[in-house]
């Protein structure tokens, strides 16, 4: 098939893989620019996320929307556990970025050893997948869940750029990401704003993890491998933006599907990675241009 | 049986030891947060396994898996310890995807997710195999003891302490970060080496974050700049993770549960002891 009759599929599986990206991307770059540190364990909030939405829904065969409401709250509950047992009693010792760096790390790590423990290493399948719809125009095939995907995610950028800008929360999130000292000064207390800023993020990662087992089904090493990407979308897009990371998300996913027209489609990561590598030497700042980070 | 067991038990430490300490020459030391550093013993492991699979014999292909990893390293370096802040942290943890991305792909090398079996051992008999990686673990530890102590282990702490001092001083920080890693990567290619000859396979997965967890909390809990602390946090991890064996009944759970508890561990020196047990500096 020539390229052109197969570039508009390739553009829609681009900006389906890119909407998971940048759903993944926009909770890392969330936190990244508030609490300022790389939020890996976004991953883990994301497989935990998926695997009670599999839990409720396959498991104990409550309702589609209950077994989202309950996985998301149990996301958030997660989230501010992480954050209570581990990142505030790091962040109280005045440790740096790298002790954060590797506790995040660990915890994605050990959310996907967590998941294997509890649940085997096999991959699980949801049981709504089987309800999925595909709809055919012309040369383009797309299925229901795939539509939601991409309308749910832009709902949701909507929803966070609503907050980040009109909201009393996101003028404290957004004075705290610019200077915690002064932020301080005019009353914000930064503690509570954090714990917001990690239940926002804790809402986009459940949402996207349920989203993402939909589409691709369980297995306890798929946070790792999505939070990857939703990181590489962040530094592409600007590493500490929020529309920036979305950017980046879109981006990445749309180079990556049209990429594999020229190269075998397991090089999607290497493609993804290049990318980084080429942002990162020539223009460190991002596609959106955000100032580099000179405190460490 | 049990001599068995604590033969293979004991190879598996001492080539943790030369990939820890190693690992502790660029973060410890040097202050180079290298997440990649557990590629570069895959690398290792790869070069030599495809050099002996082709009929090479295995010193030759001891010392080229160390020279053409360390080889990587310094390209990579090269690149990368320009970048600042976080994003050396950044991109040498991409490296993990890229070499898993790598190994699953160029089949007619790697033979994909397959892996490579049937790599010939170096010493038959898993007793005198234990004795040569001691030998060589003690050969390596010899050097790092004296690096650390000599003019340029100096510069590496001097590097990590205060980057811009130590330029104003005169010295060439950009070589040195870029020698630091080089050095690392060589003995990480060298434990790569001992440790396929030792399982005689090797697959992609050996570039898993899992593994590398693994390394960073027996750094960790021995502590950064101390090589003596390095030998203490891998032998007392890998004894407390054996140990686990006996407490988790279900053999399925063996697996998750150590690295869980492994991983518990690192969390808590990251609070609580920041120094690790021997440790100079804080992580």
């Amino acid at each position: 098939m020539p390229l052109q009759s197969i570039l508009p599929q390739l553009f829609i599986n681009g900006l389906i893989a890119g909407s998971v990206y940048a759903l993944a991307a926009c909770g890392f770059a969330l936190v990244y620019y508030v609490v300022k540190f790389q939020y890996f364990s976004q991953g883990a909030i994301l497989t935990i996320g998926a695997y009670i939405f599999f839990l409720f829904l396959n498991l104990m065969g409550l309702n589609y929307i209950l077994a989202a409401i309950l996985s998301i709250i149990i996301s958030i509950l997660a989230a501010l556990t992480t954050n209570w047992l581990v990142y505030r009693p790091l962040r109280k010792r005045k440790a740096g970025g790298v002790p954060l760096l590797v506790a995040s790390i660990v915890i994605l790590i050990f959310s996907s050893s967590l998941m294997q423990a509890l649940f085997g290493s096999s991959t699980k399948t949801l049981l709504l997948s089987n309800q999925n719809k595909v709809f055919t125009f012309g040369f383009l095939t797309i299925t229901l869940f795939q539509i939601a995907i991409i309308i749910l995610a832009f709902i949701l950028f909507f929803l966070l750029f609503y907050i980040l800008m009109r909201t009393r929360l996101g003028k404290a999130m957004r004075a705290l990401a610019d200077n915690k000292d002064v932020a301080q000064i005019v009353g914000i207390n930064p503690e509570k704003i954090y714990n917001y800023t990690f239940i926002i993020s804790a809402v986009l990662g459940g949402i996207s993890g349920i989203l993402i087992g939909l589409e691709q089904n369980l297995y306890p090493r798929m946070g790792v491998l999505i939070i990857i990407k939703g990181f590489i979308s962040s530094v592409i897009g600007g590493l500490g933006s929020v529309p920036g990371a979305i950017v980046g998300g879109l981006f990445i996913g749309l180079v990556e599907n049209i990429g594999i027209w020229f190269l075998p489609s397991s090089y999607k990561d290497v493609i993804s990675f290049s990318i980084m590598l080429l942002f990162l030497l020539f223009r460190p700042q991002g596609i959106l241009g955000v100032r580099m980070r000179d405190d460490n | 049986m049990i001599t068995d067991f604590f033969i293979s038990f004991s190879t598996y430490v001492i080539i943790y030891i030369i990939i820890v300490s190693s690992f502790n020459i660029s973060f410890g030391f040097t202050g180079l947060v290298n997440l990649g550093h557990m590629v570069f013993f895959g690398i290792g492991a790869y070069t030599s396994a495809i050099l002996t699979l082709h009929g090479m014999p295995w010193y030759f292909a001891l010392i080229l898996a160390g020279l053409f990893t360390s080889l990587i390293g310094a390209a990579i370096a090269a690149i990368t310890v320009r970048l600042k802040g976080d994003y050396f942290q950044i991109v040498t943890l991409g490296l993990v995807f890229i070499a898993i991305a790598i190994s699953r792909n160029w089949i007619s090398l790697t033979r994909g997710a397959l892996g490579l079996p049937g790599i010939p051992p170096i010493i038959k008999d898993n007793f005198n195999y234990m004795l040569f990686t001691f030998l060589v673990c003690v050969i390596c530890l010899a050097f790092f003891y004296w690096l650390t102590k000599s003019e340029t282990g100096k510069i590496f702490q001097a590097i990590r302490d205060d980057e811009t001092a130590a330029s104003i001083l005169g010295k060439n920080t950009y070589f040195y970060k870029v020698l630091s890693i080089t050095i690392s990567t060589f003995f990480a290619g060298i434990a790569g080496s001992l440790f396929v000859h030792f399982i005689k396979f090797v697959d992609p997965s050996i570039f898993d974050l899992d593994f590398f967890v693994i390394i960073l909390t027996m750094l960790v809990a021995g502590g950064l700049a101390s090589i003596t602390g390095s030998i203490i946090g891998v032998v007392s991890l890998a004894i407390t993770s054996e140990a686990l064996r006996f407490v988790v009944v279900n053999p399925e759970l063996i697996g998750p549960v150590r690295h869980m508890s492994l991983m518990l561990i690192l969390i808590l020196i990251l609070i609580y002891r920041p120094r690790g047990i021997l440790g100079k500096v804080n992580v």
